[in-house]
């Protein structure tokens, strides 16, 4: 059972570094670190309490939504997808990414406190 | 039959007409005597020395040096002033014997001051000048000029001078139209509580108005229109002062008493007893001070008592009495205590006749009868519980105290009985506080119970020992026995050491002593507690995972770096420098926003720098995309080519 787990990771790894473009490895690495700053955050509210409840819920907030973002941004730049995607070439796409986290951020600064 | 017929008839008649208003408000001898003070002040210029003197006059009290008098008047009048002859004219026309010299000047001035062109006050000054000095007048001259000035002046004070000129012309001439003034003057009056009447303007024009009109009316022999209810409305208002600001203000109360006093048509009465309106054995009669206005005992006036009834039982004593009239001190007085009443109040119902003139005559008063109480056959004894053992009673007379001391434990009662009579006429009495308080010496407690009459209105006490024991505390010893009674209508209220008592209670504490209760002694301080701050980690735990949280970014870096991020195809046309610069200032405005500034500043400037960041943006991609449609056209082209 574990064998075959780690045989599809791994097969699914070399895929991976293989076949994906650079560009979208770089979103993805973007989306690791919002991944891990996400995490890390949840980790010392659940050590330690909720207060200030405002600032965790702030932060942890921006962090999902980054992360969302990120992950539409990629879908919307991939050319795999272009069919998807007719009316939406990727300067489109990174400019709709530019304003939501622009609107998000304003949403964050105001409730971190 | 017929006899309570006629007095029900005439106690219907008397509700009827006691739902009349009687003066709650009147000057007392005293008050009559400081208006005269007030009154009685040395003059300072003329308007005062009118005041005065003329005020003086009205209360029947002549000024103290009427020569002196008269030369202030001579020497400060101005005989080209309407206002100062009138002021001299008048005051002079009220000392006797004083002349005021009149030149022809002066009478022609006067004369010529009756015309619509003057004021009404002027008017009436020049009126009243030329009444006083005895000259001759032409008074439809005056009507007609006073009508017409009524017209265009309104106000209250106003028409009161018409009314007081119209007083001062002759009865031939057509006074009826000023005459109706007066009843609409009434109507402007301010009713305040079914109580007072007045003018808005105050004290001095309802007290001028009451002066007037009764004038006019007393020189037209015409009743005025006042209803009885009004009249004492009034006479509450203007006696309701009894301290006067200035001299005008005592003169128009001076006037007003004046009128109300002698005038031909209402005459208010006051009915007041003399001290409290109390009688007894001591003091047996009752004595009424029934004057007018101004504190004159109305001397030819009849003064009976149409019933007095018992106000608990509503029994009718007397019926018709006279009050017969002293002239050595002014006083109306009656003998109650000939009608033998029982101790109580009385509601009196008493009747000013003999003058047709007279309104509130008709009067209220609530007699009180006190007397003196007696103890009698006070009994006290130890009974038994199961009353097997006889009881031995011990009889006390008052005010002596029982010679040998009570002993009671939880198998025996304590009782008392004792009958309370009136000293003179020997009626048993309830009274309201009929107390018997124990009174432990040695602790300071006490106790009191109420002492209840049985039908045959013997006071009986029982004190249940083991009954009772909450009440003392369980507190066995000696208690002093006291028998209090009190009421009101008693004189001589008693306070009565009967015997001592001493009280065995089972299940004794120890004796403690009683504290008195500990009310106004500080009470221990609320210390106030501050909101708790919330716990919080410790600094090293914060520091450390805020570290952690932005190292994931070093690992980005790393990433890119390895991944091969570069800048290099950065073009430094304006727009892309325009975009980062914007972008970047965006961020930092995100950051001073988290510091320092409020939403609608913020959203303010990343309006303007947005919008900046926008098309800066929207140039820099689109030259993006037309570099990237290139490409991927010249490679369309390319492998095209290849493949062919």
């Amino acid at each position: 059972m574990s064998n075959s787990v780690i045989s599809v990771i791994s097969r699914f790894l070399e895929e991976y570094t293989t076949s994906t473009s650079n560009k979208l490895k770089l979103v993805d690495a973007y989306l690791l670190y919002i991944l891990l700053t996400g995490a890390l955050q949840f980790l010392y509210c659940l050590l330690v309490g909720t207060f200030p409840f405002n600032s965790f819920l702030s932060g942890f907030i921006s962090c999902v939504g980054s992360f969302i973002l990120g992950v539409c941004l990629r879908i919307q730049i991939n050319p795999q997808n272009k069919g998807d995607f007719l009316t939406v070439s990727p300067e489109r796409a990174f400019a709709d990414f530019l304003f939501a986290h622009t609107v998000l951020h304003l949403v964050v600064m105001n409730f971190i406190g | 039959m017929a006899q309570t017929r006629l007095l029900c008839l005439v106690l219907l008649a008397l509700a009827v007409g006691a739902q009349a208003l009687t003066p709650s408000h009147h000057l007392t001898a005293s008050d009559v005597a400081r208006l005269e003070a007030r009154l009685a002040q040395p003059f300072t210029d003329l308007q005062s020395a009118y005041f005065s003197i003329v005020g003086l006059s009205k209360l029947g009290v002549t000024v103290a040096d009427a020569d002196e008098a008269c030369r202030f008047l001579k020497s400060n009048l101005d005989p080209s002033n309407i206002e100062s002859l009138f002021y001299a004219a008048e005051s002079g026309q009220a000392l006797a014997g004083c002349e005021i010299p009149v030149s022809n000047e002066t009478r022609d001035l006067l004369l010529a001051a009756v015309s619509e062109d003057s004021s009404v006050a002027q008017i009436y000054q020049a009126v009243g000048t030329l009444n006083s000095l005895g000259l001759p007048l032409a008074s439809q001259e005056v009507v007609s000029a006073l009508s017409a000035r009524i017209t265009k002046e309104d106000n209250v004070l106003g028409i009161i001078y018409a009314l007081h000129t119209a007083a001062r012309l002759s009865q031939q001439a057509e006074l009826g139209g000023i005459l109706e003034e007066i009843e609409d003057l009434a109507a402007r009056l301010d009713d305040l509580g079914g109580l007072f009447l007045q003018f808005e303007e105050g004290l001095e024009a309802t007290a001028l108005f009451v002066s007037a009109a009764y004038g006019l009316s007393d020189h037209m022999d015409m009743e005025p229109p006042l209803k009885e209810d009004q009249v004492i409305q009034l006479v509450n208002s203007i006696f309701s002062k009894k301290s006067w600001d200035s001299l005008a203000e005592a003169f128009s109360v001076a006037s007003a008493a004046a009128a109300l006093s002698s005038n031909r048509f209402h005459v208010p009465v006051i009915v007041s007893a003399q001290g409290p309106a109390s009688v007894s054995h001591s003091q047996p009669t009752l004595q009424l001070q029934v004057t007018d206005v101004l504190c004159q005992p109305l001397v030819s006036a009849n003064v009976v008592v149409e019933s007095a009834s018992d106000v608990a039982s509503k029994r009718v004593i007397l019926s018709q009495t006279p009050f017969t009239f002293y002239e050595s001190n002014g006083v109306f007085e009656l003998n109650f205590m000939d009608s033998q009443p029982a101790s109580g109040y009385y509601q009196f119902a008493i009747a000013v006749t003999g003058d047709s003139r007279l309104i509130a005559n008709h009067v209220e008063l609530k007699v009180k009868v006190s007397t003196e109480v007696a103890i009698t056959n006070m009994d006290l004894s130890v009974v038994d519980k199961d009353q097997s053992i006889g009881t031995k009673t011990t009889r006390v007379d008052h005010p002596s105290k029982a010679k040998n001391s009570f002993m009671a434990d939880s198998h025996q009662n304590f009782a008392m009985s004792f009958q309370l009579v009136d000293v003179n006429t020997g009626v048993e009495l309830t009274p309201h506080q009929v107390f018997v308080r124990l009174h432990n010496q040695k602790t300071g407690q006490e106790v009191v119970f109420v002492a209840e009459p049985d039908t045959k209105n013997v006071y009986k006490f029982e004190l249940d020992t083991a009954e009772r024991k909450s009440e003392f505390d369980s507190m066995s010893g000696t208690y002093a026995l006291y028998l209090m009674i009190g009421d009101a209508t008693l004189q001589n209220p008693i306070l009565w050491n009967v015997a001592d008592v001493v009280l065995k209670f089972l299940d004794e504490e120890a004796p403690s002593a009683v504290q008195a209760k500990t009310l106004y002694v500080p009470k221990p301080e609320i210390k106030h507690l501050f909101r708790e701050p919330e716990k919080r980690p410790p600094n090293v735990v914060s520091t450390t995972f805020t570290a952690l949280v932005l190292s994931p970014f070093l690992l980005l870096l790393i990433l890119w770096f390895k991944l091969g991020a570069n800048i290099a195809n950065l073009s430094l046309s304006p727009s892309t420098v325009l975009f980062h610069v914007g972008h970047a200032a965006m961020l930092g405005l995100m950051y001073v926003y988290w510091t320092h500034l409020n939403m609608f500043q913020t959203l303010k400037y990343l309006a303007i720098v947005g919008s900046l960041t926008f098309l800066a943006g929207n140039r820099m991609l689109a030259q993006k995309a037309v570099k990237r449609i290139a490409a991927e056209q010249s490679s369309r082209l390319a492998k095209y080519r290849s493949l062919r």
